[in-house]
């Protein structure tokens, strides 16, 4: 007994350093955050709160970039303005005439961005609406320039995105012009990848990436982003397609988040689906 | 003379209880600070770790075993206030306050503090800290690790080494009082 207390003495730091260290691995493997429930809206909110306080405070930095990014808008609005009212009058008629149904309108409620993290690498936000302004986990979020995320955790009058440039975050895409689908992914910066994309599909530079029907969790439609590079994976049979995400995370101020609630026939469906495969795959 | 200075100065600093408390609230409050102001001056989205500084700082004054426990602590603190995968910080910042408690000297602690040492010691735990905490980051991202280590991991360093010359001139100046 002396000789074992003895050992504990001696190598207490290295015992502790384990500890510590397996105490560490332990808490990762039980997940991120949301699985705190309660807590993680306290946390939520205590933060957004103070965020709030100070919100105020300009940052001379994203400033400046939003100008120049709004001065780019505004020349590209002026184009697009023109080119609009006529496409408007067409796709009216055309839409007559092929009794094509209306697009489905979604709810968006308006939001301010009252904090951001994308200090080191952790790339969130907290907006100023929560779940008394009807705000719950999983609806997403988009500006007028395109997709910026999903709702990860929401209290009484905040809630946190976990922003389209997020490790964690994978997005059902697919291309505007030539609708091949693929997975974005989040490579660093304000760069996106469009993966699972086989090297013989047509995709190249300046086409428009928009969220695919395919996905449960954003509507679809919404922008993403534009190709800038196509490229082949090395021993791959697949094609590297690097995405500029449409929106300017840096100048992030106000977003909108969209009340889609994914049909309940559609996930039901889904499940059972999993189900009934799972169960023929088991002998 | 120097060593004077140290810990027995003050009875809030001479009573362990009270000066475990006082970290708590450092610690507590650093980190507030981290998430809500830091963004002010972060360059290209790096930013200064308060929190390993203040690791560092625990483990050159109270030795290696109560700064891997600093280490743990603030890292826990950070991954809750900060929204990240709980333990990932953890990990990382105990392994700092591994690394910097080698460099405790019972009694000393307040010259290391006020000398260049500080910075070097800060920029070791900093490499230390940042290789674990970037290998675990980009684990679920097909992307080089070595890339995106000296990109990211090395200017966070860096930042971090230039914000310790605070508390290293703080210390500095008060010994010399």
């Amino acid at each position: 007994m002396r000789r074992l207390i003895e050992f504990v003495v001696r190598f207490k730091n290295y015992i502790t350093l384990s500890t510590l260290v397996v105490m560490s691995f332990a808490l990762m493997s039980v997940g991120n955050l949301s699985q705190l429930g309660g807590f993680r809206a306290v946390i939520v909110g205590s933060i957004g709160w103070m965020q709030s306080l100070f919100a105020w405070i300009p940052n001379p930095v994203a400033l400046k970039s939003e100008n120049v990014a709004l001065r780019e808008l505004n020349l590209q609005l002026a184009v697009e303005s023109a080119r609009s009212r006529q496409s408007m009058v067409e796709n009216s008629t055309l839409r007559k005439m092929l009794e094509l149904p209306q697009y489905t309108d979604y709810t968006l409620i308006a939001a301010d961005v009252v904090g951001k993290t994308t200090t080191q690498l952790r790339n969130y936000a907290t907006i100023n609406k929560g779940t008394k302004d009807g705000v719950r986990e999983g609806m997403s979020c988009i500006t007028d320039a395109g997709l910026v995320g999903i709702v990860i955790g929401a209290s009484q009058h905040y809630a946190v995105l976990q922003l389209l440039i997020n490790r964690d975050t994978r997005v059902s895409a697919k291309d505007q012009r030539t609708r091949v689908d693929g997975i974005i992914q989040w490579e660093g910066e304000n760069f996106l990848v469009l993966k699972d994309v086989p090297r013989a599909y047509d995709v190249q530079a300046g086409d428009l990436i928009l969220t695919s029907s395919y996905s449960a969790r954003y509507p679809a439609n919404i922008v993403i982003g534009r190709v800038v590079d196509v490229g082949d994976e090395s021993n791959s049979l697949f094609r590297r397609i690097v995405v500029e995400a449409a929106v300017n995370f840096a100048t992030l101020e106000q977003l909108f988040v969209v009340d889609t609630r994914s049909s309940s026939e559609r996930a039901e469906l889904e499940r059972l689906t999993d189900e009934r495969q799972r169960q023929r795959s088991t002998p | 003379m120097a060593l004077n200075f140290d810990v027995q100065r003050s009875h809030l600093m001479a009573t362990p209880s009270l000066r475990f408390i006082l970290y708590a609230v450092v610690a507590l409050i650093l980190a507030v600070i981290h998430v809500v102001f830091l963004g002010y001056i972060s360059v290209s989205s790096v930013t200064p770790d308060l929190l390993l500084l203040f690791t560092v700082w625990v483990a050159l004054v109270e030795g290696q075993f109560t700064g891997m426990v600093a280490g743990f602590l603030c890292g826990l603190l950070f991954d809750v206030v900060s929204a990240d995968v709980l333990g990932a910080n953890a990990l990382a910042k105990t392994l700092a306050g591994f690394t910097a408690g080698y460099f405790w000297r019972e009694g000393f602690a307040m010259v290391t503090i006020g000398h260049y040492r500080y910075l070097m010691i800060v920029a070791i735990a900093g490499v230390i800290h940042n290789l674990v905490y970037y290998l675990l980051y980009v684990q679920p991202m097909q992307i080089d690790f070595l890339m995106f280590f000296l990109k990211y991991g090395v200017a966070t360093t860096l930042y971090s080494t230039v914000a310790a010359v605070f508390p290293m001139l703080y210390v500095n100046r008060r010994r010399d009082q």
